[in-house]
C-alpha cells in the first residue's frame, strides 16, 4: 500500500525529482565517473609524456604484476589496511568505551585524542621524523635510559622502517574514537540499567550490550580504516618516500612516482588496481562482518 | 514545477553573464597578467633578487604587463607541480624547470613556447656562446638555459686542519686518509643522503666519481651501456664505501636539508653542492672553506658542469601575451639582471660581468671552472625520467645496508629504465 503510494508520488513528480538530482549527478559523473573511465581506458595504452597513445591491451598490468616493487606495495597496503582496521579501530573502541563511562577529565582526553586529526599531516610527519632520528631522536634517547639505544635509524633500517611508519599512524585513533564515542552515547541508559539489574558487571555490559549496539558503526569504522589503508600515501611519502629500497612502498607512493615521471598509462594501471583490489577487499570484509548470526 | 525550472534557468543565465563579463574584461583589458612559477622565491638564495627583478619589471611596465611571482623554495615540489600542470595541458605562463627527460618530452607538444626565432635577434646574444644548444631539440628551443651548475667538493678546512691535514686531497689514497682521520676525530667525513626525489648529494658524489673514473664523457652513452659498463659498478663500490663508513648515521632517508645542516653546523668535512649555496655560509665559514676537484683516479680535474635549471613558458595564442612573455624573459636575462642574481652565488648561462666584490668561494669556483679538464653533467640529467632517478636513493639505501651488491645496485636501477 505504502509502496504504491510512493510510486504514484514518484510518477507524478519525476521531473522535479530529476531536476533536483541533476546537479549532483552531473558533478558526480564529471568528477568521479568520467575520470575513472578515463583512468581505466588510458591504463590500456602506452600513454607517457606527450606521446601519442597506442592501445597495448593489458601489457601495463602484466608488467605491473611482474614488478617486485609493486608486489611489495600491494603487500604493504594489505598490512596497512589490516593494522588500521584491527588494531587502530579496536584501540579507538576501547578508548571510546572508557570515555563513555565519563571518568575524571574525560572531556580533556576526548579533545587530546582527537586533536591530531585536525593537525596537518606534514607537521605530524616532521615530528615523527624527529622522534625517530637515529642521533637526536626522542625514541633512541628513551631507549638509552634503559641501555637499549643501539643507534637504530628507525625509518632508514630495512628491518624497522615499515613498522615505524605504521606504528606512528596507529596513534591517530582519535577520528574513529569520536565516531564510536558519539554512537555509544546514543545508546539508551535503560539498557545498562536492565543489564545491571540482571547482575551484569561493567565488562559484561560492554560485551553484551554495547558491542552489539555499536555493530553498525564498527563496521563503518573498519570499512573506513581499510579504505584509508588501501589508498594510504601521505605519511609514508613524507616519512620515507617509500624507502629504503621500497620496503615501505605503497601503491599510492608507487603511483605517485610513475605519474611524477609523466608515465601516465603506468600510473593509471596502478590506480585501477588500487580501485579494484580495494573494492574487493572492502566488499569481502563488509559481507563477513555484516553476516547475521 | 515551471517556477523551479524558470528559477534554474535564471540562475544559469546570471552565472553565465557574470563569467562572460569577467572574461571579456580580462581579455580586453590593457594590462597583461603573467604568472611566473618558480622555486627561486622565499628562502631560496636567489629569491630576493628574482623578486627585485620582477618588481622592477612591473614598475617599468605599469599598466601594460604585470608579472606575479608564485611558488615556494621547494624545487622538487615546484618541478612536480609544473610537470603535473604540463600533463594536464595547462602550464604556467612562465616557469623555471629542471632539465630532465620528462620535461624535454613536452618539446613534441604545442604546450611550450618556442623561442628559436626570437633568439636569432639581439636576445640570443645575451646568452653565453653556444649554451642555447643545450636546450635545443630538433631546432626547437622551447626552454632557455638559465642557471648553470658547477659542483666542486667543498672542504671544511677547520676540520681538516684540526686533524693535521693542510691541503685538500688530490688522490683517492689521500681522500680515504682524510676520511679516516676526520672520522677518528669525531667528525663526519662526507655529506650524503638517500632521501628526497634524487638523493641529491650522493648523486653528486656518484657523478664526480664517474667523472674521475671515466672522464667528462663518462655518461655519453649511459642510456645504452648503464647495465653493461663496469665503470658504473666500480663507481658504486667507491660510493658504497663512502656512504657506509664515512657519513652521518641518519644518511638513509636523509633529505638535502639534513645533509646541509650537518655541513653548515661544522660537523661534516667534505660536501658537494652548486654555487647557489655559497650565500648560505657566513663570511667566517667561507674563509675556512676550500673548493677542490674530486681526487684523481683515471682522470684529473673533471668538474660537474651542466645546465641546472631552464626557463620556459606556455605557448600563447594571443600575440600580445606572447610578446609580453618575450618582453619579460628578455628583461629577466639581461646582463644587469644576471649580475644581480649572481649575488646569490649562482653562475648563469647569460653573459654578464662577474661581481667585483664576489666572495672567496665564488672566486675559488671560478678558478676551478677555468682549470677544469672537462665537465661532466649530472647523472640524474643523463639517466632517464624521475622514477629512474628516484631508484638511485632506494638502491643506495639497500646497498649500504648490505642487502645488495654494487653490481645489483646498477642492475636495480637498470630494471626501472
Amino acid at each position: 500500500m505504502t509502496r504504491n503510494l510512493a510510486e504514484k508520488k514518484f510518477n507524478r513528480n519525476w521531473k522535479g525529482i530529476l531536476l533536483f538530482l541533476l546537479p549532483a549527478m552531473v558533478l558526480y559523473g564529471l568528477f568521479f565517473i568520467y575520470p575513472i573511465i578515463t583512468v581505466i581506458f588510458t591504463s590500456l595504452t602506452d600513454w607517457a609524456n606527450f606521446r601519442k597513445m597506442n592501445f597495448v591491451g593489458f601489457k601495463n598490468y602484466v608488467n605491473l604484476f611482474k614488478n617486485s616493487t609493486f608486489l611489495t606495495a600491494i603487500r604493504n597496503n594489505f598490512i596497512w589496511a589490516l593494522v588500521l582496521a584491527f588494531v587502530q579501530v579496536p584501540i579507538a573502541l576501547s578508548m571510546a568505551l572508557v570515555l563513555a563511562r565519563k571518568p575524571r577529565g574525560w572531556k580533556l582526553f576526548r579533545t587530546v585524542y582527537f586533536l591530531p586529526t585536525v593537525i596537518s599531516g606534514s607537521a605530524l610527519a616532521m615530528m615523527w621524523k624527529a622522534i625517530y632520528n637515529p642521533t637526536n631522536g626522542v625514541l633512541n634517547a628513551i631507549l638509552g635510559i634503559f641501555g637499549a639505544n643501539n643507534g637504530v635509524n628507525w625509518l632508514g633500517d630495512l628491518n624497522t622502517a615499515l613498522v615505524a611508519v605504521i606504528v606512528q599512524q596507529v596513534f591517530y585513533f582519535g577520528y574513529f574514537m569520536v565516531i564510536i564515542f558519539a554512537s555509544r552515547l546514543g545508546i539508551d541508559d535503560t539498557m545498562y540499567e536492565a543489564a545491571m539489574i540482571d547482575g551484569a558487571n561493567i565488562w559484561q555490559q560492554e560485551i553484551h550490550v554495547t558491542l552489539p549496539m555499536l555493530k553498525p558503526v564498527l563496521i563503518t569504522a573498519i570499512t573506513l580504516a581499510m579504505a584509508y589503508g588501501f589508498r594510504h600515501f601521505e605519511s609514508t611519502y613524507l616519512l620515507t618516500g617509500g624507502g629504503p629500497n621500497h620496503v615501505t612502498e605503497t601503491m599510492g607512493t608507487f603511483l605517485y612516482t610513475k605519474l611524477s615521471s609523466a608515465k601516465w598509462a603506468e600510473g593509471n594501471s596502478i590506480g585501477t588496481t588500487i580501485i579494484l583490489l580495494g573494492g574487493i577487499m572492502i566488499s569481502v570484509i563488509r559481507s563477513v562482518l555484516s553476516r547475521e548470526k | 514545477m515551471k517556477r523551479i525550472a524558470i528559477a534554474f534557468l535564471m540562475l544559469a543565465l546570471v552565472l553565465s553573464f557574470t563569467f562572460a563579463q569577467s572574461a571579456t574584461e580580462s581579455s580586453a583589458g590593457k594590462e597583461i597578467e603573467l604568472k611566473f612559477v618558480t622555486w627561486w622565491t622565499g628562502a631560496d638564495t636567489k629569491g630576493p633578487y628574482v623578486e627585485q627583478i620582477v618588481n622592477q619589471f612591473n614598475a617599468e611596465h605599469a599598466g601594460k604587463i604585470h608579472v606575479t611571482l608564485e611558488g615556494t623554495n621547494d624545487a622538487d615540489g615546484i618541478f612536480t607541480q609544473i610537470m603535473t600542470q604540463l600533463g594536464a595541458g595547462n602550464p604556467p605562463d612562465i616557469f623555471s624547470v629542471k632539465p630532465q627527460d620528462e620535461f624535454y618530452g613536452y618539446y613534441d607538444s604545442n604546450l611550450l613556447m618556442d623561442f628559436a626565432e626570437d633568439l636569432k635577434g639581439d636576445w640570443g646574444k645575451q646568452f653565453a656562446e653556444g649554451i642555447v644548444a643545450n636546450t635545443t631539440r630538433n631546432g626547437q628551443t622551447k626552454s632557455l638555459p638559465y642557471e648553470m651548475a658547477y659542483v666542486p667538493i667543498w672542504y671544511n678546512m677547520e676540520i681538516l686542519n684540526a686533524v693535521g691535514i693542510t691541503e685538500v686531497p688530490k688522490t683517492m689514497d689521500e681522500f680515504w686518509a682524510m676520511c679516516e682521520k676526520t672520522k677518528a676525530a669525531g667528525y663526519y667525513p662526507t655529506a650524503q643522503m638517500t632521501g628526497g626525489t634524487n638523493a641529491w648529494f650522493s648523486m653528486l658524489w656518484y657523478t664526480s666519481i664517474c667523472g674521475a673514473l671515466g672522464g667528462a664523457g663518462a655518461f655519453d652513452n649511459i642510456k645504452n651501456d648503464w647495465a653493461t659498463n663496469p665503470l658504473y659498478v666500480e663507481a658504486a663500490e667507491i660510493l658504497c664505501k663512502m656512504v657506509r663508513e664515512y657519513t652521518t648515521e641518519d644518511v638513509i632517508g636523509a633529505t638535502a636539508a639534513v645533509a646541509n645542516s650537518h655541513f653548515k653546523g661544522g660537523e661534516t668535512a667534505a660536501y658537494l653542492n652548486g654555487p647557489w649555496w655559497i650565500a648560505n655560509l657566513d663570511d667566517a665559514r667561507q674563509a675556512t672553506t676550500e673548493m677542490a676537484f674530486f681526487p684523481q683516479i683515471n682522470y684529473k680535474d673533471v668538474l660537474i658542469g651542466s645546465v641546472q635549471s631552464n626557463l620556459a613558458a606556455a605557448n600563447q595564442k594571443d600575440p600580445a601575451k606572447r610578446a609580453a612573455v618575450i618582453e619579460f624573459l628578455t628583461y629577466f636575462t639581461t646582463a644587469e639582471n644576471a649580475q644581480l642574481v649572481s649575488n646569490a652565488g649562482s653562475v648563469l648561462a647569460v653573459k654578464y660581468e662577474p661581481l667585483e666584490n664576489s666572495s672567496k668561494l665564488a672566486k675559488d669556483l671560478q678558478a676551478r671552472i677555468n682549470e677544469a679538464s672537462g665537465f661532466i653533467p649530472y647523472w640524474e640529467n643523463c639517466i632517464g625520467t624521475s622514477d629512474v632517478v628516484a631508484e638511485f636513493g632506494q638502491a643506495l639505501g639497500a646497498m649500504i645496508q648490505g642487502a645488495i651488491t654494487p653490481a645489483q645496485f646498477v642492475a636495480q636501477i637498470a630494471s626501472v629504465m
